[in-house]
């Protein structure tokens, strides 16, 4: 390849702007790379609002802490006058304890902190090994987990019975609490009377399931903790955690996670307790008020705190709401996908429908999930292809046909996404995220390519565009690559380069190749 | 650069795609001109003022109310071809032949004048051309000559001959086969037979797949068979050439068994099938057409 001179001016005056952009941003931004990798941050509050009485008055709770699964910064007291706070260890919990002599007044206490999170998967072995001796308190009966009580003895029997593996056991219980429904009930409910009313809510669940986890001999304990979401909310959660091979395994019979924890699930504190506790008597309100954090994966630090460092970035349009960060994300991947069709299109080969039609469809697919929304894809393109045959051969002008094939994909989407609401089926609801205009026109180019090139070409043409949307989808759900872009929107001139090099490549494609394989001389390294 | 990578030796010097587009036709082929050969109307009155053979055009209707007077023209022939200027793939192509009694008929059926309106009317709004509208030619039908029923006796052969600046390069015979549906060209299943440009005789036949020294539907070898018209055919296409601002052309003949060959489309972005056809590639035949002058 040998551009000319004008060609390659422009490339590397191109270059030379990015790096630049690039340099200034970076050296603040290098020095705080960040290997944790969370996938979610939260900004959380804890807010107390209360009336002090004549005698001392406390307020008690757990403060989370530092492991694998999450991180916590940004820690903040907020300072009160004749207020003292004291942070206490208490077995593997931390305790913030806030305690003042003043009294009869309203009052209000917070603690702020920013949470970064990411899920984890653990593996449950089949078989679990000897455990190290451990703290028999987690194998005892306790006044609201009643494991030795004979009601919990024979579930657990019949549940387990013929059961040979450790795995299959914890299945078993996790599987009969999980489908006990779900009921937002208030009250403290023990592991009996979850088991009786056979409604429980998170609490009663994981009570059971410790309880019965622990009627087995398996060592178990209640976690709690808090399920962030952008939402303030009263309610705490609580799961099961269950001592497999010297580690606590999370189990959340409440919302089926087997051996799995969330990126979300705030972790606050081990054991059968109250998240909040206080003086008793005293008038107390509270509430957990959470914001989502825009994360960089890779930097230790918000997008927010990122714009301070380098004022061009586009988060301050999503930070004063004045674009979507879906719709943000959306436009500036667009030139990326095309990056990619054009690749495929020019160097691999590969025939599509439409240029830009595999990165609109890997966008759906971004909502619809991949494999619903490949299924949907291809019934689409094959339904409307279909039906609109017949008005193909009326001999009709090619215009007013496209605009019967539009109606027939309108329809055939709105009908399928109103038969998937009234028949409870998610999958068919997904039908109006993909882009309808775009849509039809490749189902009315798919059905002319049946009549032009029969069949097989035509499909043959479908499956690469397949293809396609499978290498758009997995380069547009990196969420590396997003954050990269809306933190230096300059890698986008980099597109602009490489589709100059890209313009200018003469070899031959790889299907090309195939092509002409009785001309060409072949070797193999 | 990926050649490199895989080992690919392309001694033959063949093209793909991104280098036609690249080194053949954009700096070969102004965009302004391309209607001049995607317009068949255009193309042929072209080729007139220059005085090139190609079938006699009847008349030319470009309006739904000119198709009676018009047609009237056309009533005292006894066959031809229905064509739209701007069509595809041999879309909207009708062939009407008289039979003994006067009516015209096409693909072994009797058609009426209603019917045959209804295709002008067809044609002229644009139904095969992607468009509002568009012209219809009406022209002479072309008989092949007995040299092609020698290969294979159905459905119209033509050759195909690649110019670069006024220079034939390569050529090739593109054939229907019993599979292809009267079609000639190389992915409906009709089969390209490659041509040897000094001798002007056909070489060997390819069907897409493998290379045989006959028709699939003929067992006579055609390897080595003399082309009649040859050197005419070769100058009407560097006619052609010359008359044309396109310097990057694949030129479409037929020989007429009453008037010789004929030059039936010119096509500015011509495929690279023919590479195949002729075992070398268009870099090859370039280096080697430019070195011999």
């Amino acid at each position: 390849m040998n551009p000319p001179f004008n060609v390659r001016t422009v490339i590397y005056g191109i270059l030379a702007l990015v790096l630049f952009s690039l340099g200034i941003k970076l050296i603040p931004i290098s020095e705080n790379l960040d290997d944790f990798f969370a996938e979610e941050m939260y900004q959380v509050s804890y807010k107390y609002f209360l009336k002090t009485e004549e005698q001392k008055t406390f307020v008690k709770t757990f403060l989370p802490k530092n492991n694998a699964h999450q991180r916590i910064r940004q820690e903040h007291f907020g300072k009160k006058p004749y207020w003292t706070f004291q942070r206490n260890a208490e077995g593997d919990n931390i305790k913030g304890l806030w305690f003042t002599g003043k009294d009869n007044s309203y009052e209000s206490l917070d603690y702020t902190f920013t949470f970064e999170g990411k899920a984890q998967t653990f593996q449950v072995p089949t078989t679990f090994g000897k455990p190290k001796p451990i703290d028999p308190k987690y194998l005892k009966e306790t006044k609201f987990i009643q494991s030795n009580h004979p009601k919990i003895a024979s579930i657990a029997n019949r549940l387990t019975k013929g059961l040979q593996t450790d795995r299959q056991k914890v299945k078993a219980i996790f599987d009969f609490v999980n489908k006990i429904p779900s009921a937002p009930i208030i009250n403290l409910t023990d592991a009996i009377t979850a088991l009786e009313q056979n409604r429980a809510s998170c609490n009663g669940k994981s009570r059971l399931l410790v309880a019965l986890a622990r009627n087995l001999g398996y060592p178990a304990r209640v976690h709690g903790g808090i399920i962030l979401e952008e939402i303030s909310k009263r309610t705490s959660h609580a799961w099961a955690e269950i001592h497999i091979n010297d580690k606590w395994i999370p189990f959340d019979p409440l919302n089926g996670h087997f051996a799995y924890l969330p990126s979300n699930y705030l972790e606050l504190y081990e054991g059968d307790e109250f998240l909040i506790s206080h003086t008793p008597g005293i008038q107390l309100d509270y509430i957990y008020e959470i914001h989502k954090q825009h994360k960089v994966p890779f930097l230790r630090m918000n997008a927010g705190e990122v714009s301070k460092i380098s004022p061009i970035s586009f988060w301050g349009l999503i930070e004063n709401k004045i674009i979507s960060a879906e719709a943000l994300l959306l436009l500036l991947m667009l030139p990326i996908g095309g990056l990619l069709v054009a690749f495929l299109r020019n160097v691999v080969g590969l025939r599509t429908f439409g240029v830009f039609l595999p990165v609109l469809i890997a966008f759906a697919l971004l909502e619809t999930g991949f494999s619903t929304g490949i299924l949907l894809f291809i019934i689409l393109i094959l339904l409307v292809g279909i039906i609109s045959r017949p008005f193909n051969n009326l001999g009709l002008l090619h215009t007013p046909k496209l605009v019967i094939s539009l109606t027939l994909m309108v329809l055939v989407m709105t009908v399928g996404s109103y038969l998937g609401s009234i028949y409870n089926v998610p999958w068919l609801t997904a039908l109006t995220f993909f882009p309808t205009i775009i849509l039809t026109i490749s189902a009315e180019r798919f059905s002319s390519l049946i009549v032009e090139d029969g069949f097989q070409k035509a499909t043959s043409t479908l499956f690469q565009t397949l293809i396609a949307v499978g290498f758009c989808y997995f380069l547009l759900s990196n969420n590396w690559l997003s954050s990269l872009l809306i933190l230096f929107p300059e890698v986008l001139m980099l597109v602009i380069v490489l589709s100059m090099i890209l313009g200018k490549y003469i070899g031959l494609r790889w299907t090309e190749i195939l092509r002409f394989k009785p001309l060409l001389n072949l070797k193999t390294a | 650069m990926w050649d490199k990578w895989f080992k690919i030796k392309n001694n033959l010097g063949v093209i793909g795609l991104n280098r036609r587009n690249l080194e053949l036709i954009y700096p070969h082929n102004q965009r302004k001109y391309y209607s001049l050969a995607d317009d068949k109307v255009k193309t042929k009155e072209l080729l007139q003022k220059h005085n090139i053979a190609c079938a006699e055009t009847f008349t030319v209707i470009t309006k739904v109310s000119e198709i009676k007077k018009k047609w009237a023209l056309c009533e005292g022939k006894e066959a031809l071809a229905i064509k739209p200027a701007n069509g595809c793939g041999g879309g909207g192509i009708k062939i009407l032949k008289k039979t003994a009694e006067g009516h015209w008929k096409s693909g072994g059926k009797i058609v009426n004048e209603t019917h045959i309106f209804q295709h002008i009317t067809s044609i002229v709004s644009g139904l095969y051309s992607m468009n509002s509208s568009d012209s219809c030619l009406i022209e002479e039908c072309i008989v092949p000559h007995p040299f092609f029923s020698e290969i294979y006796d159905e459905g119209v052969p033509d050759f195909r001959l690649i110019t670069l600046k006024e220079k034939p390069i390569m050529a090739m015979l593109r054939m229907p086969t019993s599979k292809s549906d009267g079609k000639a060209n190389l992915h409906q299943k009709g089969v390209g037979i490659g041509v040897d440009m000094k001798k002007g005789t056909l070489t060997q036949v390819y069907d897409g797949k493998k290379y045989r020294d006959h028709h699939p539907d003929n067992p006579n070898k055609i390897n080595g068979k003399p082309i009649p018209y040859w050197n005419t055919m070769v100058d009407l296409a560097i006619k052609t050439a010359e008359a044309f601002p396109l310097d990057y052309l694949g030129i479409d003949l037929v020989i007429d068994a009453a008037k010789g060959p004929q030059v039936m489309e010119v096509n500015v972005r011509p495929g690279l099938g023919i590479q195949l056809v002729n075992r070398c590639g268009l870099e090859r035949a370039i280096k080697l057409r430019y070195k011999s002058v």
